[in-house]
């Protein structure tokens, strides 16, 4: 078979892009999914109207900001993790427990602990920490656990320590895993602020859609819902430019 | 360094059959490798066990140059990794100057260059070389770096990475990089396996040279006799599992071993006897 050219993957990316849309907008049109479901020019043009422009743009910002340090805080302490894991083996099973478990709980059960402790201002940004955490503590110690044998014997014979064993062979080794798992974390970090938001935050994306929802203003909740999908999917285009340049220089 | 080898000779054969205790001996060279007695057993899981050594004994001198060969899985490669302290004899002994295996490579004076380069991936030629400093927290030696790039001729290919490197240059670095510390034992595992015949002929000549300068203790494992007998002082004939012992051969042509030594009938002559042995081994194996 012949390999897909850049222009035919642009022209199958744009028409199906065109005919989504289409479909979203003819079901509103039509109302083929009742009356929630308006046609996305409706939404356009919520959002093109100076009032509705500003509100979905303050409460998107709001949300870029809580899932952005959620992102960073969740990436570093899952790095960190999955690092003390691998130089200190007797931590591995339990961390790997830990993470485990603290995925399996849902978000919702979690929200009353976190609200009495963090408080309703910063629950966006924790939850969006503990989603990213579990995908990068998941991608770092299987990126970790990759080295190869011959590797491992380089650094054996040439009398290595435990730390330059992790700072010149793990680490390097690690870093195109840590690029996967940030594409897989930011769209993470965006929908758990978005959802940390639900739990009474003063403001955000998340918010938006709770009172809209509640308001039965549908331009307003798909506004809102457009903003988050495209804050979500521009985070995972730009992480996935990231991690082809990881994977050129590292692999 | 060949009428050196000469006189050494006939004292490591005395060592070897008379006294398998004498060693550091204080006339005489010293001993830089010495395998007594060595057995490896490979747990196959299931209560199976697999012999690939029995009763292994080598005595390798100080700056001496030996060469192990024998079929594939007679356990070659094995007795690189006792001697590199990657693994241990289940029974007998391993002393590398005196002293247990991984002592050398905690003091950096082990080189090892391996069948599959396992260069890393990320770095340039250059930091690659350079890495034995890096990992021993010693300052790079720039200069010393340099001469080496020069001495494989990988000049002009400093920043290159691996991946941009044919199969022989990846070699080169490989033992470059075995070679950059001055190491005290060099330990060569079918560095050039994996290459053509030609290119295989031309790193032979140069990996001469290079020894031809630097002297240092090696033991080359390899199945290719024109490939021992062009760089070893002595070559030792193992047999299929369990890895044995077969034969000693002593090497005795003049350095350098150009063309001329090549197709002399002396050469011809010991490559038969050499490969006869081996197919010995080999049907023995089977």
């Amino acid at each position: 078979m012949k390999p897909t050219r850049r222009s035919t993957k642009v022209i199958y990316g744009v028409v199906g892009s065109a005919l989504l849309i289409l479909g979203a907008e003819l079901i509103g049109q039509f109302q083929l999914a009742g009356r929630a479901w308006p046609p996305l020019t409706d939404v356009v043009a919520y959002v093109s109207t100076q009032a509705g422009a500003s509100l979905v743009w303050r409460n998107a910002l709001v949300t870029l900001s809580a899932a952005a340090q959620g992102f960073v805080l969740g990436v570093a302490v899952a790095v960190i993790g999955a690092a003390l894991a691998l130089v200190v083996p007797l931590l591995r099973p339990g961390f790997d427990r830990f993470a485990a478990i603290l995925h399996a709980v849902p978000t919702i059960a979690l929200a009353p602990l976190l609200i009495t402790t963090v408080g309703r201002a910063d629950t966006p940004m924790v939850i969006a920490a503990l989603s990213v955490g579990f995908v990068m503590f998941v991608t770092m110690t299987s990126g970790f656990a990759h080295t190869s044998a011959a590797h491992e014997d380089v650094f054996t014979v040439l009398g290595s320590q435990r730390i330059q064993r992790l700072a010149r062979l793990e680490v390097p080794q690690a870093i195109p895993a840590f690029f996967d798992g940030l594409t897989l974390a930011a769209p993470a970090a965006v929908l758990g602020a978005t959802i940390g938001e639900w739990f009474g935050a003063p403001m955000g994306l998340g918010l938006v859609l709770v009172s809209a929802m509640q308001n039965y203003q549908m331009a307003l909740l798909w506004s809102a819902a457009l903003a988050a999908t495209i804050m979500s999917l521009a985070a995972y285009l730009i992480f996935v430019q990231l991690q082809r340049v990881a994977v050129r220089r590292f692999a | 360094m060949a009428s050196a080898a000469l006189v050494t000779a006939p004292t490591f054969t005395a060592a070897q059959t008379a006294s398998p205790t004498g060693v550091g001996v204080a006339s005489g060279p010293k001993t830089a490798v010495s395998i007594r007695a060595a057995d490896k057993m490979f747990s196959l899981g299931r209560g199976k066990q697999l012999q690939a050594l029995a009763q292994v004994d080598i005595e390798i001198e100080e700056g001496e140059f030996v060469a192990i060969i024998g079929p594939s899985g007679c356990g070659k490669s094995t007795v690189l990794r006792l001697a590199a302290g990657l693994d241990e004899p289940t029974n007998g002994s391993v002393e590398i100057f005196g002293a247990e295996p991984r002592q050398l490579a905690k003091q950096h004076r082990l080189g090892v260059a391996f069948q599959e380069h396992a260069l890393l991936p990320w770095a340039s030629v250059r930091s690659n070389i350079a890495l034995p400093y890096k990992v021993a927290g010693r300052k790079v030696d720039d200069a010393r770096v340099d001469g080496l790039i020069e001495l494989v001729g990988l000049s002009g290919f400093e920043k290159a990475r691996p991946k941009q490197l044919s199969g022989g240059m990846r070699q080169r670095v490989s033992i470059a990089r075995a070679l950059v510390l001055s190491p005290d034992l060099l330990l060569l595992d079918e560095p050039f396996g994996a290459l053509d015949a030609v290119t295989r002929r031309r790193m032979n000549a140069e990996l001469a040279r290079i020894w031809g300068e630097e002297k240092i203790t090696s033991i080359l494992v390899t199945h290719d006799v024109d490939e021992a007998l062009i760089l070893a002082d002595r070559i030792i004939v193992m047999t299929g599992r369990p890895g044995q012992v077969r034969e000693v051969k002593k090497v005795d042509f003049p350095r350098p071993r150009d063309a001329e030594t090549t197709r002399s009938p002396e050469f011809h002559a010991l490559v038969d006897e050499l490969t006869s042995l081996l197919d010995a081994s080999e049907s023995a194996a089977a």
